[in-house]
């Protein structure tokens, strides 16, 4: 790496290392990208936008289970077979059978339900004055969700968010020492996806499988396999995401009591609530991308191999891009990368867009006078970031 | 049909080139670039497009 000004740089991996730090906005004040004990952190906003899209970058998640020494088996095939660290024709194959089932016209149907769910869920707890967020809210919401998406009877919610919790021990850095439990909840789950596909292969019905299962471009339409390796991975990638994401943005808007009020009066601006939320506290505080050649970008230069975090949060909260960073949901923004971005942006980002600006609209509705009533526990501010445990008390509105 | 991308909308996510690859592309510089019309035979593919851009950028007329 070449430099002339001084690069910041940026122990990742320490156990206190905060997104929301002034080390990091120091770091980002002084240069646009630090260099980190694991690869380089893009830091500002112009170029997150740039370079997350370059074509020079690959997703990078391919090799995660080789990096842990795992290297073959149940959860290795999966993985390595996914959307999520697929390139080129593979991807666009899969990713263009796959794009249409998550597009706003093929959710609309849906979304009086999500209404309906969010309400119930509100309703148990409003007159207790008090809930804990992640179990009495975040997780059977966002789990329901997937339920009613995939046409899966919603009192089955246990069993996939337990499967889908499971699997996602796969992205912790103990992944060896969990894969006979991250196995056994794969193999769990593929049987549980290939009888809803054998289902709804013999019952089409109004559901995301069924769409799935119908989904053709140009005579091509998904395998089995694939249709079973893409049900996982919206199970997987779409449970935990959402779940902590929803904490996130109840978090955040318990430090902003006044936008929680303006919500309420104006659930018009849930779209821009959420959106807020993403870009200042998103539960991907990272997007990894691996250079897939030798490049130079002004005065960084990258190798071949080179891992390149971007760092959504900071690149959201960078002044140069935000002129006034803090929560406000009736500002016009820029577009965040809380979503990451170019070919592998979130599938599912219509859906959780969606369902969150219908869970903020159904909280702000019924409750004031947010506040913290209990110990809060937090997983780690690197990686997918939220609440493990997060005791709300309020105001019945 | 005639296509229309709201630029101040479009992140050159590139989305729309999975859908209809001879109408929307991603230049060098990683910029979309696209046709501005289309043939009637590809309509299904450009409205596939429009649906799946994360920025719903993609407007057509006919």
């Amino acid at each position: 790496m070449s430099t002339d000004v001084a690069v910041p740089y940026l122990d990742i991996s320490d156990p206190s290392f905060a997104m929301h730090s002034e080390a990091v906005r120091g770091a980002r004040a002084q240069h646009w990208f630090a260099r980190t004990n694991y690869g380089v952190a893009i830091l500002r906003h112009e170029y997150v936008s740039k370079l997350l899209k370059d074509p020079r970058l690959s997703q990078g998640s391919g090799k995660w289970p080789d990096h842990n020494g795992v290297h073959s088996g149940l959860f290795y095939d999966w993985w390595t077979q996914c959307l999520l660290v697929l390139e080129g024709d593979d991807h666009h194959r899969i990713r263009r059978l796959l794009n249409p089932a998550s597009a706003p016209k093929h959710l609309e149907p849906f979304l009086p339900r999500f209404e309906a769910l969010a309400r119930e869920l509100v309703e148990d707890i409003i007159d207790k004055g008090e809930l804990e967020f992640v179990n009495d809210f975040a997780e059977p919401y966002a789990t329901r969700v997937l339920c009613i998406l995939l046409g899966i009877p919603e009192s089955e919610w246990p069993t996939i968010a337990r499967l889908a919790s499971t699997i996602g021990l796969a992205l912790g850095v103990t992944l060896k020492q969990d894969l006979g439990v991250v196995e056994d909840a794969l193999e769990e789950l593929y049987g549980y996806a290939e009888n809803l596909i054998a289902d709804r292969q013999a019952n089409p019905g109004d559901d995301l499988v069924t769409t799935l299962v119908q989904a053709n471009a140009n005579g091509d339409s998904l395998s089995d396999s694939e249709l079973r390796n893409a049900l996982c991975l919206l199970i997987f990638g779409g449970m935990d995401t959402t779940r902590n994401q929803l904490g996130l943005g109840i978090m955040s808007y318990l430090r902003n009591l006044d936008q929680w009020e303006l919500l309420a009066k104006h659930p018009e601006l849930a779209r821009n609530a959420v959106e807020e939320v993403m870009r200042t506290n998103p539960t991907t505080t990272w997007v990894t991308r691996e250079a897939m050649v030798d490049f130079d970008y002004e005065d960084l230069h990258v190798t071949a191999g080179t891992t390149v975090h971007f760092f959504t949060q900071v690149s959201g909260t960078d002044p140069e891009a935000y002129p006034n960073p803090e929560i406000d949901i009736t500002a016009e923004r820029v577009p965040h990368y809380g979503f990451g971005g170019g070919m592998h942006h979130c599938l599912g980002h219509f859906v959780a867009r969606a369902d969150m600006a219908i869970a903020l609209t159904a909280l702000s509705e019924r409750m004031t006078n947010l506040r913290i009533s209990g110990k809060d526990e937090w997983l780690p501010d690197s990686g997918n970031t939220g609440p493990v445990r997060l005791p709300i008390g309020f105001d019945k509105r | 049909m005639q296509i229309h991308v709201d630029r101040t909308k479009c992140d050159n996510h590139g989305q729309c080139t999975f859908s209809a690859p001879t109408v929307f592309r991603l230049d060098e510089q990683g910029i979309l670039q696209h046709e501005a019309t289309a043939d009637e035979s590809l309509r299904h593919d450009v409205e596939e497009a429009a649906d799946v851009c994360p920025a719903q950028a993609i407007t057509i007329t006919d």
